[in-house]
C-alpha cells in the first residue's frame, strides 16, 4: 500500500509538472497588453521593450521556464498587475480563500449527508413514495439549468423568509441561500449515483447469503451493501468535493460573495496574466490532487483493486 | 425412517407470484413432511419450483410473491402466518440455514472470508472477540479449507469456486441450523470438486447433526446423498420415497420420463430419449394431471382430476391415476422394468 501511495504520488508530481509547464508556454503567447496595466496606449515601442527585459520576459524561454520554477518552490505566486496593481497574487488569493473554503465546505458536507441519505432511503423504497419523489427532485435539478433555479432562489425566496439578497459577512443568515443553492446539485447528484450503485448491489448474491445468514436488513445495508455502493464512487468523490470547496462562479457573484468562484473569469477577461497564471496552476493541483486521491481511496475501500504485481499473483 | 422425528410439515402450501399484474402460481397445494436428520433430495426441471418452495421456509421470497394458502409448521408455530422481518430473524440462520448456488458471487468481495463467518458465529452462537475467531478457524478448518489462520484474513477474491463454495457452506454450518438447504451446491462447481462438495456435507451433516435438503436436477448428486427423494414438477411434489424406491420402482410417469432420460440408462446406438414438449404454463389453472399433456400414455382421468396421493408402501407415495385399483394396467418404459426387474433380484 505504501509503496503504491508513493508511486502514484510520484506519478502525481510528475503530471504536475508537465502541466505547469504547458500552462507556462501558453501563457507565453497570451496578448502582451496583459504585463502592462493601464497606460499600455502611451507607451512607445521602446519603453514597453524596456518594461517587458525588466520583467524577465526577453530571456530565453529555458531561463524563463527555470525562473518560474524557482520562484514558485519559494511560494511566489508572481504580482498582479491589472486586478489589483502590484499586489502580490499570493496575497489576493489569501483574502479570497477562505471564503470559498467556507462556503464550499458547508455545501459539501450539507450535499454529502443529506445526498447519500436521500440515496440510502431512495434505494430502500424503490419504486415506492420515497424513491419517486428523490427521482423527481433529480431529474427537475438535472434537467433545469442551475443558473435558472439559482436566480430563482435569490429572487423569490429571500422575498418569502425575509432573507438578505446579498451576502453580508456581518449578517449569519445572508449564508443560507448561498449555500443552500450550492448543495442542491451536489445532493442531486450523490443521491442519484448512491441510490444507483445500492439497487445495484441489493440484487447481488451475497445480500440474499446474508439475508438467509439472519442478518436484519438494516446490518446488512450499513455491514455490508454500503461500502460497495461506495466503490465506484470513490474515484471522483475526492475530485467533486474538492471542485466544491474551491468556489462557484455562480453563486459567488449572484450574492456577491468575495471568494475564488469569479476570480478566474475577472482575470482573464481583464488580461491579468500572471494571476491567470496563478489560478490555472491552482485549478489544475486541485485536479490532480482529486484524482490521486481518489485513487488512494478506492484501493483502500476495495481490496481486489491493488494496481501493482504481487509475488506469486495469478 | 417413519421412526424419526417430523420436525418440519409443509400442508397444501400454495405460492403465488406477481409478474407485471399477471398471477402465476409456483407452488400448487404442495405438502411435505421431513424428518429430523435425514437427507431430502428435491429433483424436477427448471422452473419446477423447488428453489421457491424451500425459500418460503425462511422467508426468503422476492417482493412480488407471496404464501396464498397453506401451512409450514415447525417447532409448534406456523410459518406461514410469519409476515415480519424480527419473525423471521428467529428462523433464518438459527432454525434453517441456505447454501446457494453460485459460490463466485454469494460472498461479499471487500469482507475478508473471516468477518463474514464470524458474523454469523457472533450472531447465533453469542460468541465474541478472541473465541468468535477460533470458532471461526475451528469451522473453516472443518470444511477443508488449509491454514485456517491464514485463510482467515483473506478476501473471496483469492479462493477458487471450490473453495468458495466451501465458505458458504461454513457460513451456513456457523449459524448452527437444524436444517441445512442446499440449493444446487455442487451446480456451479468444477465437475472434480463437485464428489469433495457433497462428501464434506455429508460429513458435516453427522458432525453437527444437520437434517439436509439437497435442491437439484442432477440426479447422479442425488443418488450419492440422498435417503428420500421428492420429484418436483409443475410446482407439485408428484412422488417422494425412499431413494431406492424412487430410483428403482418408480410409479409416477413423470419419473419415469426423468430416469428414462439418463444417458446411464439409454440403449448403446440409440438417441438419448428426451421428454417432449415443454413444462405447463403457470400463469393459466392447470387441470388434472401436470403432466397429462406430455404423457403419451395419459388416461382420460388424467385431463379432468387431479390424482391424490396413492400409498406404494409406507414410505413411499405418488400422485398418479395409475395406482387407482380401477385403473387399466399401463406399460413403464422399457428401462424402468429393467430397474424394477434388478430391485425385485437384489431385495
Amino acid at each position: 500500500m505504501l509503496k503504491y501511495t508513493l508511486k502514484r504520488l510520484f506519478q502525481s508530481l510528475v503530471t504536475l509538472f508537465i502541466v505547469l509547464t504547458v500552462v507556462f508556454l501558453l501563457m507565453r503567447l497570451m496578448p502582451e497588453e496583459g504585463y502592462f496595466g493601464e497606460g499600455y496606449e502611451k507607451l512607445d515601442v521602446a519603453q514597453r521593450e524596456a518594461i517587458l527585459t525588466s520583467m524577465g520576459l526577453r530571456d530565453p524561454l529555458a531561463i524563463q521556464l527555470k525562473n518560474f520554477y524557482a520562484s514558485l518552490l519559494k511560494g511566489d505566486l508572481g504580482t498582479s498587475i491589472i486586478y489589483r496593481p502590484k499586489v502580490p497574487v499570493a496575497e489576493i488569493l489569501k483574502t479570497k480563500i477562505p471564503y470559498s473554503i467556507r462556503f464550499g465546505l458547508a455545501a459539501m458536507i450539507i450535499s454529502l449527508v443529506l445526498g447519500i441519505s436521500l440515496g440510502i432511503s431512495m434505494a430502500r423504497s424503490k419504486n415506492r413514495f420515497w424513491d419517486k419523489l428523490g427521482t423527481g427532485y433529480i431529474v427537475f435539478i438535472n434537467a433545469v439549468p442551475a443558473a435558472v433555479y439559482y436566480l430563482f432562489i435569490q429572487l423569490y425566496v429571500t422575498d418569502i423568509f425575509n432573507l438578505k439578497i446579498l451576502y453580508h459577512p456581518k449578517i449569519p443568515s445572508s449564508w443560507i441561500l448561498p449555500v443552500a443553492s450550492m448543495s442542491l446539485g451536489g445532493i442531486a447528484s450523490y443521491a442519484m449515483w448512491i441510490r444507483r450503485y445500492m439497487v445495484d448491489e441489493l440484487n447481488k448474491d451475497y445480500v440474499k447469503l446474508a439475508k438467509a445468514k439472519g442478518l436484519k436488513n438494516k446490518s446488512i445495508m450499513v455491514k455490508h451493501v454500503l461500502r460497495n455502493a461506495f466503490v465506484p464512487m470513490a474515484q471522483y468523490l475526492p475530485s467533486s468535493l474538492l471542485y466544491t470547496i474551491s468556489g462557484s462562479i455562480y453563486i459567488e457573484s449572484l450574492y456577491s460573495i468575495p471568494g475564488m468562484g469569479g476570480l478566474l473569469v475577472d482575470a482573464i477577461q481583464r488580461q491579468d496574466n500572471p494571476l491567470v497564471q496563478a489560478l490555472v496552476l491552482i485549478y489544475s493541483s486541485i485536479g490532480i490532487i482529486g484524482l490521486f486521491l481518489g485513487d488512494i481511496l478506492m484501493v483502500t475501500l476495495d481490496p481486489r483493486i491493488t494496481l501493482e504485481k504481487k509475488e506469486g499473483a495469478r | 425412517m417413519t421412526n424419526s422425528k417430523v420436525i418440519l410439515s409443509v400442508k397444501d402450501l400454495v405460492v403465488k407470484f406477481n409478474l407485471r399484474g399477471r398471477v402465476l402460481t409456483a407452488i400448487r397445494e404442495t405438502s411435505l413432511d421431513l424428518y429430523e436428520g435425514e437427507s431430502l433430495a428435491i429433483v424436477g426441471e427448471s422452473g419446477a419450483g423447488k428453489s421457491v418452495f424451500t425459500k418460503t421456509f425462511m422467508g426468503l421470497l422476492d417482493g412480488n410473491g407471496w404464501i396464498d394458502s397453506g401451512s409450514i409448521m415447525y417447532n409448534g408455530e406456523d410459518l406461514a402466518k410469519y409476515k415480519t422481518e424480527d419473525d423471521w430473524i428467529k428462523i433464518r440462520g438459527k432454525e434453517f440455514a441456505m447454501v446457494f448456488q453460485e459460490p463466485m458471487t454469494s460472498l461479499n468481495p471487500l469482507k475478508t472470508i473471516g468477518n463474514q463467518v464470524e458474523e454469523a458465529v457472533v450472531l447465533h452462537q453469542g460468541l465474541k472477540g478472541e473465541e468468535a475467531k477460533k470458532a471461526v478457524i475451528e469451522i473453516l478448518n472443518d470444511v477443508g479449507i488449509q491454514e485456517p489462520e491464514r485463510r482467515y484474513y483473506q478476501y473471496p477474491h483469492e479462493f477458487s469456486g471450490g473453495m468458495r463454495q466451501r465458505v458458504v457452506i461454513a457460513i451456513a454450518v456457523a449459524c448452527k441450523p437444524k436444517v441445512l438447504i442446499c440449493d444446487e451446491p455442487t451446480t456451479a462447481i468444477d465437475v472434480t470438486i463437485q464428489a469433495q462438495i457433497l462428501k464434506l456435507l455429508k460429513n458435516l451433516q453427522k458432525k453437527y447433526n444437520l437434517t439436509i435438503i439437497y435442491i437439484t436436477h442432477d440426479l447422479g448428486v442425488v443418488a450419492n446423498i440422498a435417503d428420500r427423494i421428492a420429484v418436483m414438477y409443475a410446482g407439485d411434489i408428484i412422488e417422494i420415497g425412499t431413494c431406492e424406491e424412487v430410483f428403482y420402482n418408480a410409479w409416477h410417469p413423470y419419473t419415469w420420463a426423468l430416469l428414462s432420460s439418463l444417458p446411464q440408462l439409454g440403449v448403446k446406438g440409440e438417441p438419448l430419449y428426451a421428454i417432449k414438449g415443454t413444462p405447463p404454463n403457470l400463469f393459466n389453472e392447470i387441470k388434472g394431471d401436470a403432466f397429462a399433456p406430455r404423457n403419451e400414455k395419459a388416461l382420460k382421468i388424467d385431463f379432468v382430476k387431479r390424482p391424490p396421493y396413492f400409498d406404494v408402501s409406507p414410505t413411499h407415495k405418488a400422485k398418479t391415476w395409475l395406482l387407482d385399483p380401477r385403473a387399466p394396467k399401463v406399460e413403464p418404459p422399457e428401462s424402468i422394468k429393467a430397474l424394477r426387474r434388478q430391485w425385485k433380484g437384489e431385495v
